[in-house]
């Protein structure tokens, strides 16, 4: 499944590259993310609460930086396995532009599902995936963009779904939404939701 | 036995007994039966992996949950279950085991993996999800073209390619008969996977007798002894032990005809840990590991004289296998049957088929309601309509110029296959007629439209192999289905009769139909005769309820039977009345000579003498008792027929497709019951309209499935069905007991390809070829757009 999109980030392209190699800053705009931690220069791991329609899990989640071009973009690539829910696995490129009012940020991501995931909710990933890429690009404008909600990224860091709780008016439905599809999903979910 | 017009009760229409509680709810499904103490709940951890190297299991989390007993994976199975494989024997067939549970390797997403033990169903479902597998992937295929190509993944190593049967036939200067045609069309047709979706999916539940080694499994099956017989050989143990009882089966069609891994896990399990095991199944599982069908590539090539007359077919028939051979079945099963029955209904002499079946990494895939015959014709009759086509003759016309006329009968096909009597002439022409075919086609305008949408019909015309006996399994390497059925017939001391059949029920109203066949016999009220069925302790020995078999071969024995009995009750009778056995009849409950009615006994004065419970002695070598046992093998086949006649509408804006008009020619030759028959008729149709219109089993190319619930396998609903307009040609057989043959997969067979003819007929002026079902609206639309793109490119 190919995700694609774009989205204008209101914070100059130095900081966003900043922000998306953050495991701070990525673990408070990714929805449901319960942890995220730097093993290396290119590897994180992590572990994300997903729900898509009836299948919901927590996926484990390893993610792999590569084709890494500073402050212009790079390519994620990963697999999240969440047990009896099945897994996702897929790869993402994010790339970095300047423009007006900001930074435009375009990800392409091929994405595949297995297991409950795919055999119950192969119908609903697509939409999802998409939300849940909104979501985490809506978090992630908002801290860069020197919303209130900016000032308090380290200390919603620390609390991730506390985070997301607050993130915006309609946070709880969308992290409900939101599950996208597992840890690619949220590695993409970072990239774009993958 | 007496002459077919003796029937009194043959050919009428009797309310089924089973509706008084099937349909108040009051049927006991597996999973109403009462539960026995200290039953032990199992859930499987299924693969979601299409194929994958199983590194390691950790159940330490699910154990720690408190009320699971044991978690078991393959390894904990190896010793006490063989591996499960089913035994054939034709050329071309290669061999594949399963394991029941997995062991370092998975083959399929849903294969079992692990098995969960618990106190409760629920605390074994939250077990699932703490069962932490560490699984390796590996490459896999789903497709049949793609598990062909040279570099495919191999999934069983010993095959060396996925090819797991082949086989092929060609009649005597076929070549040159070919060469004789003026004309050669050649297709390629599809047909998506589907599964027999039940009202209630699959369980077993296992119970050890407390006192003895012995098993009794609930199972809800159509093939009780072929169960028993396959659980005892792969668990090594005596049949004898092993009793398999089918509770109310809710809906059966070919998918609960199979013996499935999980019905040896529970035996396995009751035996070793002394506790009653069970398993009930969900939606996803069902659609998931149950035996699917379908899924068949047929490229056909046929060779036709200027007017209409085939010359040669050769037919090349590709089948997915799924992973693992089904059981008893094995892959050969719909291979087989469909190079075998597309011959159908016509004259052809000239024949060629390669047939083969491929294993991939998907479900094993079996028998369902049609087994190959859906394919068979939609292949065979697709070609008729293309054949007018092409030589400018109506498609109702080239079928008339190829048909079986019925001075032909009895009529030996292309492949050896007897059909003794038919009325494939008739069952067509009044097919026609019921659609008004002459007065549609000729106001019907060359481009198909009218009022805004394409309209057209399609015309199936069909043979359907029914009641098929040792020699009709044998000829196509079923070397251990016993073909017979068999029954025991009581008239027990107070005149009553019970009809034990070895069958089982999963819907057809055997428990009406069979006390009909006893009473007509045995000269009692219906309602007098008790109906035993799916319990091997009961009945004796028998093949099972499938395959259009039930009337046949169990109503066959059924009246043999009672026959049997009827000698004995005269022969009793007769020394008790001093008169000659012979001259007795059985009417109405009582016994007589009909030129002296006054002197009569009621079959309770003849019961009493016969279980000794009066003064009156028996005659001479004489037993006691007043039964008698059947076994009944039936020819290799008998081949009911029809005709199917339907009007579409299909919509260009939306690609959906309305059925305007639905004619059903149905002639199963001699009709028990002729309202269990219009049932069977009309269940069959809608499931055909489900496989031709919406069902399908999705995978990716990998092997994930894709919609295993029945949001997304879309099976029809009461506003899918048209108005089935009904017509019965009766032709009895005159090889079988009292002329029966089968009725219950005809009208799948038949819709199938007659809705695909009647939408390529509707987009026939468009251009468009159907050469597939499901014929969902998304695949319509598309070609329908595809077509009037290149038509304007070409003006």
């Amino acid at each position: 499944m190919i995700l694609e999109g774009d989205t204008l980030i209101p914070a100059d392209r130095r900081m966003v590259w900043k922000a998306l190699n953050d495991p701070e800053m990525l673990r408070a705009c990714i929805p449901g993310c319960q942890s995220l931690e730097r093993q290396s220069d290119t590897d994180f791991s992590s572990s994300v609460r997903a729900a898509i329609g009836p299948v919901s899990a927590t996926f484990g989640a390893k993610i792999t930086l590569s084709e890494i071009d500073p402050d212009r973009g790079y390519t994620i690539s990963g697999e999240g396995k969440g047990g009896a829910a099945g897994f996702a696995r897929g790869k993402a490129r994010v790339d970095l532009e300047d423009e007006k009012g900001g930074t435009r940020l375009r990800y392409s991501a091929d994405v595949n599902v297995g297991g409950k995931l795919a055999q119950v909710g192969s119908r609903l990933i697509q939409g999802t995936a998409k939300k849940l890429s909104e979501d985490f690009f809506v978090a992630l404008s908002e801290r860069l963009g020197g919303t209130p909600a900016a000032a308090e990224v380290a200390g919603a860091s620390a609390d991730a779904a506390g985070a997301a709780a607050r993130r915006a008016g309609a946070a709880g439905r969308r992290l409900l939404w939101g599950g996208l599809i597992v840890v690619l999903l949220i590695a993409v979910a970072w990239g774009i939701g993958g | 036995m007496k002459a077919i017009e003796d029937f009194t009760l043959v050919g009428k229409t009797i309310l089924r007994r089973e509706d008084s509680y099937l349909m108040r709810g009051k049927a006991q499904f597996l999973d109403d039966l009462p539960e026995p103490k200290g039953l032990i709940h199992i859930a499987f951890v299924l693969s979601p992996y299409a194929r994958a190297d199983i590194l390691s299991v950790d159940a330490s989390a699910a154990r720690a949950l408190p009320g699971v007993i044991d978690v078991l994976t393959g390894k904990d199975f190896v010793d006490d279950i063989k591996l499960f494989a089913p035994v054939i024997e034709i050329g071309g067939y290669r061999p594949v085991g399963r394991p029941v549970v997995a062991g370092d390797r998975v083959n399929f997403v849903g294969e079992y993996v692990a098995v969960i033990l618990a106190e409760s169903p629920y605390v074994a479902q939250d077990a699932l999800d703490l069962v932490e597998v560490n699984y390796n992937p590996l490459p896999s295929v789903a497709g049949i073209k793609d598990a062909l190509k040279p570099d495919a993944p191999v999934l069983h190593d010993h095959l060396g390619d996925n090819l797991i049967f082949k086989s092929a036939f060609e009649t005597e200067g076929f070549a040159e008969r070919f060469a004789e045609g003026d004309v050669v069309l050649e297709e390629e047709f599809q047909l998506g996977r589907v599964t027999g979706v039940m009202i209630e999916p699959r369980g077993c539940m296992a119970c050890p007798d407390p006192i003895a080694t012995n098993v009794t499994l609930w199972t809800p099956t159509q093939i009780p002894h072929i169960v028993r017989t396959a659980i005892a050989d792969h668990l090594d143990i005596a049949e004898s032990i092993l009793r398999v009882v089918t509770p109310a089966v809710g809906g059966g069609f070919g998918t609960k005809a199979h013996v499935y891994p999980d019905e040896l896990i529970v035996v396995a399990l009751a035996r070793r840990l002394g506790r009653a095991v069970k398993w009930v199944q969900d939606r996803r599982e069902e659609l998931l590991t149950n035996a699917h069908a379908r899924e068949h590539i047929l490229k056909i090539r046929v060779a036709a004289k200027n007017d209409g007359e085939i010359s040669a077919v050769h037919l090349d028939v590709r089948t997915n296998c799924g992973a693992y051979p089904n059981h008893p079945y094995s892959p050969t099963l719909e291979a087989t049957a469909a190079v075998r029955m597309m011959p159908g209904p016509y004259r052809i002499r000239n024949y060629k088929y390669d047939v083969c079946s491929v294993t991939t990494n998907t479900a094993p895939t079996g028998a369902y309601r049609g087994t190959g015959q859906p394919s068979a014709f939609l292949a065979i009759e697709g070609m008729m309509d293309r054949i007018g086509r092409r030589l400018g003759l109506d498609p109702a016309e080239v079928r008339r110029r190829n048909v079986i006329r019925p001075e032909e009968f009895p009529y030996v096909n292309v492949v050896g296959v007897r059909y003794d009597t038919g009325s494939y002439l008739p069952s067509l022409e009044r097919g026609l007629e019921m659609i008004g075919y002459d007065a549609f086609r000729a106001a019907q305008p060359k481009d198909r439209l009218v009022d805004g949408k394409y309209r057209g019909i399609g015309i199936c015309n069909y043979t359907e192999v029914s009641g098929t006996g040792a020699p009709g399994w044998r000829v196509r390497g079923f070397a251990k289905m016993p073909g017979f059925d068999s029954s025991r017939v009581v008239v027990e001391p107070d005149g009553k009769v019970t009809v034990y059949v070895s069958q089982a029920d999963a819907g057809q109203g055997h428990y009406t139909t069979f006390a009909q066949l006893a009473a007509d016999r045995l000269g009692v009220d219906w309602a007098d005769v008790m109906v035993v069925e799916g319990d091997t302790s009961k009945t004796p020995y028998g093949t099972g309820t499938f395959a259009s078999r039930g009337s046949v071969v169990g109503g066959g024995t059924v009246i043999r039977c009672s026959e049997k009995v009827g000698v004995k009750i005269r022969r009793i009778a007769g020394y008790m009345l001093n008169a000659d056995p012979e001259r007795l009849v059985l009417r109405d409950g009582r016994v007589f000579d009909p030129a002296d009615a006054e002197r009569r006994l009621t079959l309770r004065e003849v019961a009493e003498t016969a279980y000794s419970m009066n003064n009156l002695g028996l005659p001479q070598g004489e037993e006691h008792g007043l039964e008698a046992t059947d076994y009944y093998d039936p020819p290799m086949v008998t081949m009911a027929n029809g005709t199917h006649v339907v009007q579409v509408a299909v919509d260009p804006e939306d690609g959906r497709i309305e059925i305007e008009r639905y004619a059903v020619v149905h002639d199963c030759g001699r009709v028990i019951n002729p309202k269990i028959v219009e049932g069977q008729v009309h269940g069959a149709t809608v499931q055909g309209i489900g496989e031709a219109l919406m069902e399908e089993i999705v995978y990716d190319a990998e092997g994930q499935h894709l919609n295993a619930n029945l949001l997304d396998y879309l099976l029809p609903t009461a506003m899918d069905v048209p108005d089935l307009e009904l017509s019965h040609i009766e032709t009895p057989s005159i090889d079988t007991v009292a002329g029966i043959k089968g009725a219950a997969e005809g009208g799948l067979t038949g819709a199938v390809p007659a809705l695909a003819n009647a939408v390529g007929d509707a987009l026939s002026g468009l251009g468009v070829k159907i050469t597939r079902v499901p014929l969902r609206p998304s695949y319509v639309f598309e070609q329908i757009r595809k077509a009037r793109a290149a038509g304007e490119g070409r003006t």
